[in-house]
Protein backbone atom coordinates (compact mmCIF):
# COMPACT_ATOMS: atom_id res chain seq x y z
CA UNK A 1 0.00 0.00 0.00
CA UNK A 2 1.66 3.33 -1.06
CA UNK A 3 1.89 6.06 1.63
CA UNK A 4 -0.86 8.69 1.76
CA UNK A 5 1.02 11.87 0.76
CA UNK A 6 -1.07 13.26 -2.12
CA UNK A 7 -1.30 16.71 -0.47
CA UNK A 8 2.45 17.25 -1.04
CA UNK A 9 2.02 16.37 -4.72
CA UNK A 10 -0.89 18.81 -5.08
CA UNK A 11 1.13 21.56 -3.34
CA UNK A 12 4.10 21.08 -5.70
CA UNK A 13 1.90 21.17 -8.82
CA UNK A 14 0.06 24.28 -7.60
CA UNK A 15 3.32 26.09 -6.71
CA UNK A 16 4.83 25.28 -10.13
CA UNK A 17 1.74 26.55 -11.97
CA UNK A 18 1.70 29.72 -9.83
CA UNK A 19 5.39 30.51 -10.45
CA UNK A 20 5.15 29.85 -14.22
CA UNK A 21 1.95 31.84 -14.69
CA UNK A 22 3.18 34.63 -12.40
CA UNK A 23 6.35 35.05 -14.44
CA UNK A 24 4.53 34.81 -17.80
CA UNK A 25 2.07 37.55 -16.69
CA UNK A 26 4.89 39.72 -15.29
CA UNK A 27 6.75 39.51 -18.62
CA UNK A 28 3.59 40.26 -20.62
CA UNK A 29 2.83 43.35 -18.49
CA UNK A 30 6.39 44.67 -18.71
CA UNK A 31 6.43 44.12 -22.48
CA UNK A 32 3.08 45.91 -22.89
CA UNK A 33 4.38 48.84 -20.85
CA UNK A 34 7.61 49.05 -22.87
CA UNK A 35 5.75 48.83 -26.20
CA UNK A 36 3.45 51.66 -25.09
CA UNK A 37 6.47 53.79 -24.21
CA UNK A 38 8.05 52.97 -27.58
CA UNK A 39 4.96 54.32 -29.36
CA UNK A 40 4.97 57.61 -27.40
CA UNK B 1 21.22 46.35 -35.47
CA UNK B 2 18.07 45.93 -33.34
CA UNK B 3 15.06 48.12 -34.15
CA UNK B 4 11.76 48.60 -32.30
CA UNK B 5 9.94 46.67 -35.05
CA UNK B 6 12.39 43.79 -34.83
CA UNK B 7 12.16 43.67 -31.02
CA UNK B 8 8.35 43.67 -31.22
CA UNK B 9 8.44 40.82 -33.74
CA UNK B 10 10.79 38.87 -31.47
CA UNK B 11 8.46 39.45 -28.50
CA UNK B 12 5.54 38.04 -30.52
CA UNK B 13 7.58 34.95 -31.49
CA UNK B 14 8.46 34.49 -27.81
CA UNK B 15 4.80 34.78 -26.80
CA UNK B 16 3.78 32.12 -29.33
CA UNK B 17 6.51 29.72 -28.13
CA UNK B 18 5.48 30.38 -24.50
CA UNK B 19 1.80 29.67 -25.28
CA UNK B 20 2.73 26.37 -26.95
CA UNK B 21 4.90 25.50 -23.93
CA UNK B 22 2.04 26.34 -21.52
CA UNK B 23 -0.29 24.04 -23.49
CA UNK B 24 2.45 21.39 -23.27
CA UNK B 25 2.69 21.94 -19.50
CA UNK B 26 -1.06 21.28 -19.17
CA UNK B 27 -0.46 18.06 -21.15
CA UNK B 28 2.37 17.07 -18.79
CA UNK B 29 0.11 17.71 -15.76
CA UNK B 30 -2.64 15.49 -17.23
CA UNK B 31 -0.21 12.74 -18.23
CA UNK B 32 1.70 12.80 -14.92
CA UNK B 33 -1.38 12.92 -12.68
CA UNK B 34 -3.76 10.64 -14.63
CA UNK B 35 -1.78 8.31 -16.88
CA UNK B 36 1.53 7.67 -15.11
CA UNK B 37 1.59 4.86 -12.50
CA UNK B 38 1.98 5.62 -8.79
CA UNK B 39 5.35 4.55 -7.44
CA UNK B 40 4.86 1.81 -4.79
CA UNK B 41 7.33 3.00 -2.12
CA UNK B 42 6.93 6.82 -2.35
CA UNK B 43 3.25 7.06 -3.30
CA UNK B 44 1.79 10.15 -4.98
CA UNK B 45 4.61 12.42 -3.75
CA UNK B 46 6.92 10.73 -6.28
CA UNK B 47 4.99 12.51 -9.06
CA UNK B 48 6.70 15.75 -7.95
CA UNK B 49 9.67 14.23 -9.77
CA UNK B 50 8.06 15.11 -13.18
CA UNK B 51 8.30 18.82 -12.33
CA UNK B 52 11.32 18.96 -10.03
CA UNK B 53 13.82 17.21 -12.34
CA UNK B 54 12.87 19.10 -15.56
CA UNK B 55 12.87 22.36 -13.56
CA UNK B 56 16.41 21.49 -12.44
CA UNK B 57 17.42 20.82 -16.06
CA UNK B 58 15.92 24.11 -17.28
CA UNK B 59 17.49 26.03 -14.37
CA UNK B 60 20.97 24.73 -15.11
CA UNK B 61 20.42 25.26 -18.85
CA UNK B 62 19.42 28.89 -18.18
CA UNK B 63 22.28 29.63 -15.78
CA UNK B 64 24.73 27.69 -17.98
CA UNK B 65 23.78 29.76 -21.04
CA UNK B 66 23.93 32.98 -18.99
CA UNK B 67 27.42 31.97 -17.80
CA UNK B 68 28.63 30.95 -21.25
CA UNK B 69 27.36 34.22 -22.76
CA UNK B 70 29.10 36.11 -19.95
CA UNK B 71 32.41 34.58 -21.04
CA UNK B 72 31.55 35.48 -24.64
CA UNK B 73 30.66 39.07 -23.64
CA UNK B 74 33.97 39.59 -21.83
CA UNK B 75 35.69 38.48 -25.03
CA UNK B 76 33.58 40.16 -27.76
CA UNK B 77 32.01 43.10 -25.82
CA UNK B 78 28.78 42.84 -27.83
CA UNK B 79 25.75 44.45 -26.08
CA UNK B 80 23.33 41.92 -27.58
CA UNK B 81 25.21 39.06 -25.90
CA UNK B 82 24.89 40.86 -22.56
CA UNK B 83 21.13 41.28 -23.09
CA UNK B 84 20.61 37.57 -23.86
CA UNK B 85 22.71 36.66 -20.79
CA UNK B 86 20.52 38.93 -18.66
CA UNK B 87 17.36 37.36 -20.11
CA UNK B 88 18.65 33.84 -19.44
CA UNK B 89 19.68 34.73 -15.88
CA UNK B 90 16.24 36.18 -15.03
CA UNK B 91 14.39 33.18 -16.49
CA UNK B 92 16.83 30.92 -14.60
CA UNK B 93 15.96 32.64 -11.31
CA UNK B 94 12.22 32.07 -11.99
CA UNK B 95 12.83 28.40 -12.84
CA UNK B 96 15.06 27.87 -9.81
CA UNK B 97 12.22 29.07 -7.56
CA UNK B 98 10.28 26.03 -8.88
CA UNK B 99 13.33 23.82 -8.27
CA UNK B 100 13.90 25.12 -4.73
CA UNK B 101 10.23 24.87 -3.68
CA UNK B 102 9.29 21.51 -5.23
CA UNK B 103 12.46 19.94 -3.75
CA UNK B 104 11.56 20.57 -0.10
CA UNK B 105 7.87 19.72 -0.75
CA UNK B 106 9.07 16.34 -2.07
CA UNK B 107 11.74 15.96 0.62
CA UNK B 108 9.38 16.35 3.59
CA UNK B 109 7.30 13.16 3.04
CA UNK B 110 10.26 11.10 1.70
CA UNK B 111 13.25 12.22 3.82
CA UNK B 112 11.23 13.46 6.80
CA UNK B 113 12.66 16.98 6.54
CA UNK B 114 12.02 20.06 4.38
CA UNK B 115 15.69 20.95 4.05
CA UNK B 116 19.13 19.66 4.86
CA UNK B 117 22.39 21.60 4.50
CA UNK B 118 24.10 18.98 2.38
CA UNK B 119 26.37 19.74 -0.59
CA UNK B 120 23.76 19.40 -3.40
CA UNK B 121 21.03 21.50 -1.78
CA UNK B 122 23.38 24.13 -0.36
CA UNK B 123 25.32 24.64 -3.60
CA UNK B 124 22.06 24.91 -5.61
CA UNK B 125 20.79 27.54 -3.15
CA UNK B 126 24.12 29.35 -3.48
CA UNK B 127 23.81 29.35 -7.30
CA UNK B 128 20.29 30.82 -6.99
CA UNK B 129 21.53 33.56 -4.64
CA UNK B 130 24.46 34.28 -6.95
CA UNK B 131 22.11 34.98 -9.88
CA UNK B 132 19.74 37.00 -7.66
CA UNK B 133 22.84 39.07 -6.89
CA UNK B 134 23.56 39.26 -10.64
CA UNK B 135 20.10 40.79 -11.25
CA UNK B 136 20.34 43.15 -8.26
CA UNK B 137 23.74 44.36 -9.47
CA UNK B 138 22.29 45.06 -12.93
CA UNK B 139 19.57 47.14 -11.32
CA UNK B 140 22.10 49.13 -9.28
CA UNK B 141 24.69 50.03 -11.96
CA UNK B 142 23.54 52.72 -14.39
CA UNK B 143 26.45 52.75 -16.85
CA UNK B 144 25.63 50.02 -19.43
CA UNK B 145 29.25 49.06 -20.16
CA UNK B 146 30.17 48.74 -16.47
CA UNK B 147 26.90 46.91 -15.76
CA UNK B 148 27.59 44.38 -18.49
CA UNK B 149 31.20 43.81 -17.41
CA UNK B 150 30.50 43.47 -13.67
CA UNK B 151 27.53 41.14 -14.16
CA UNK B 152 29.46 39.03 -16.69
CA UNK B 153 32.05 38.30 -13.98
CA UNK B 154 29.26 36.99 -11.70
CA UNK B 155 27.88 34.98 -14.65
CA UNK B 156 31.26 33.29 -15.15
CA UNK B 157 31.36 32.38 -11.43
CA UNK B 158 27.90 30.80 -11.79
CA UNK B 159 29.06 28.81 -14.83
CA UNK B 160 31.99 27.41 -12.83
CA UNK B 161 29.58 26.22 -10.10
CA UNK B 162 27.32 24.15 -12.38
CA UNK B 163 29.57 21.09 -13.00
CA UNK B 164 30.44 21.10 -9.29
CA UNK B 165 26.73 20.96 -8.36
CA UNK B 166 26.21 18.02 -10.77
CA UNK B 167 29.12 16.13 -9.16
CA UNK B 168 28.14 16.79 -5.52
CA UNK B 169 26.12 13.55 -5.27
CA UNK B 170 29.28 11.59 -6.17
CA UNK B 171 31.78 13.67 -4.17
CA UNK B 172 29.89 14.06 -0.88
CA UNK B 173 27.56 12.05 1.36
CA UNK B 174 24.14 13.51 0.59
CA UNK B 175 20.46 12.65 0.99
CA UNK B 176 19.86 13.70 -2.62
CA UNK B 177 19.55 10.73 -5.05
CA UNK B 178 22.05 10.16 -7.89
CA UNK B 179 21.10 11.30 -11.44
CA UNK B 180 18.79 8.88 -13.26
CA UNK B 181 19.07 10.42 -16.77
CA UNK B 182 22.35 12.37 -16.97
CA UNK B 183 24.63 9.43 -16.11
CA UNK B 184 26.94 7.12 -18.09
CA UNK B 185 24.55 4.08 -18.06
CA UNK B 186 20.97 3.84 -19.43
CA UNK B 187 18.14 5.70 -17.58
CA UNK B 188 16.85 3.59 -14.65
CA UNK B 189 13.12 4.26 -14.95
CA UNK B 190 10.08 2.23 -16.17
CA UNK B 191 8.86 3.12 -19.68
CA UNK B 192 5.66 5.03 -18.77
CA UNK B 193 7.50 7.16 -16.20
CA UNK B 194 10.37 7.82 -18.59
CA UNK B 195 7.99 9.05 -21.34
CA UNK B 196 6.33 11.50 -18.90
CA UNK B 197 9.71 12.71 -17.68
CA UNK B 198 11.06 13.22 -21.22
CA UNK B 199 7.87 15.07 -22.25
CA UNK B 200 8.32 17.35 -19.25
CA UNK B 201 11.96 17.93 -20.18
CA UNK B 202 10.81 19.02 -23.66
CA UNK B 203 8.12 21.34 -22.27
CA UNK B 204 10.44 23.02 -19.78
CA UNK B 205 13.06 23.52 -22.51
CA UNK B 206 10.44 25.08 -24.79
CA UNK B 207 9.18 27.24 -21.92
CA UNK B 208 12.73 28.45 -21.32
CA UNK B 209 13.13 29.30 -25.03
CA UNK B 210 9.84 31.25 -25.13
CA UNK B 211 10.52 33.18 -21.93
CA UNK B 212 14.10 34.07 -22.87
CA UNK B 213 12.99 35.31 -26.30
CA UNK B 214 10.39 37.58 -24.68
CA UNK B 215 12.78 38.79 -21.99
CA UNK B 216 15.46 39.56 -24.57
CA UNK B 217 12.92 41.56 -26.62
CA UNK B 218 11.96 43.45 -23.44
CA UNK B 219 15.63 44.25 -22.72
CA UNK B 220 16.18 45.40 -26.30
CA UNK B 221 13.08 47.66 -26.27
CA UNK B 222 14.22 49.18 -22.96
CA UNK B 223 17.72 49.75 -24.33
CA UNK B 224 16.35 51.44 -27.47
CA UNK B 225 14.11 53.71 -25.37
CA UNK B 226 17.00 54.75 -23.09
CA UNK B 227 19.13 55.51 -26.17
CA UNK B 228 16.30 57.64 -27.62
CA UNK B 229 15.85 59.49 -24.31
CA UNK B 230 19.61 60.13 -23.99
CA UNK B 231 19.71 61.38 -27.59
CA UNK B 232 16.73 63.70 -26.99
CA UNK B 233 18.32 65.07 -23.80
CA UNK B 234 21.30 66.15 -25.79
Amino acid sequence: MPPDNGAFMVAAYVVTAAVVLGYVVSLALRLRDERRRARN
Amino acid sequence: MMTVERANRLARVGQVITMVALAGLVGVYVRALEYTPVERMQGLAQKIFYLHVPAAWATFLAFGIAGFLSVLYLWLKDRRIDLVAEASAEVGVALSIILLTTGPIWGKPIWGTWWTWDARLTSTLFLFLLFVGYLLLRGAVTDPVQRARFSAVIGVMGLALIPFIHMTVYLFRTLHPDPIILKPSAPSLPGAMLVTLLASFGVFTLLYAGLVTQRYALGALRELRLEREAHAAG
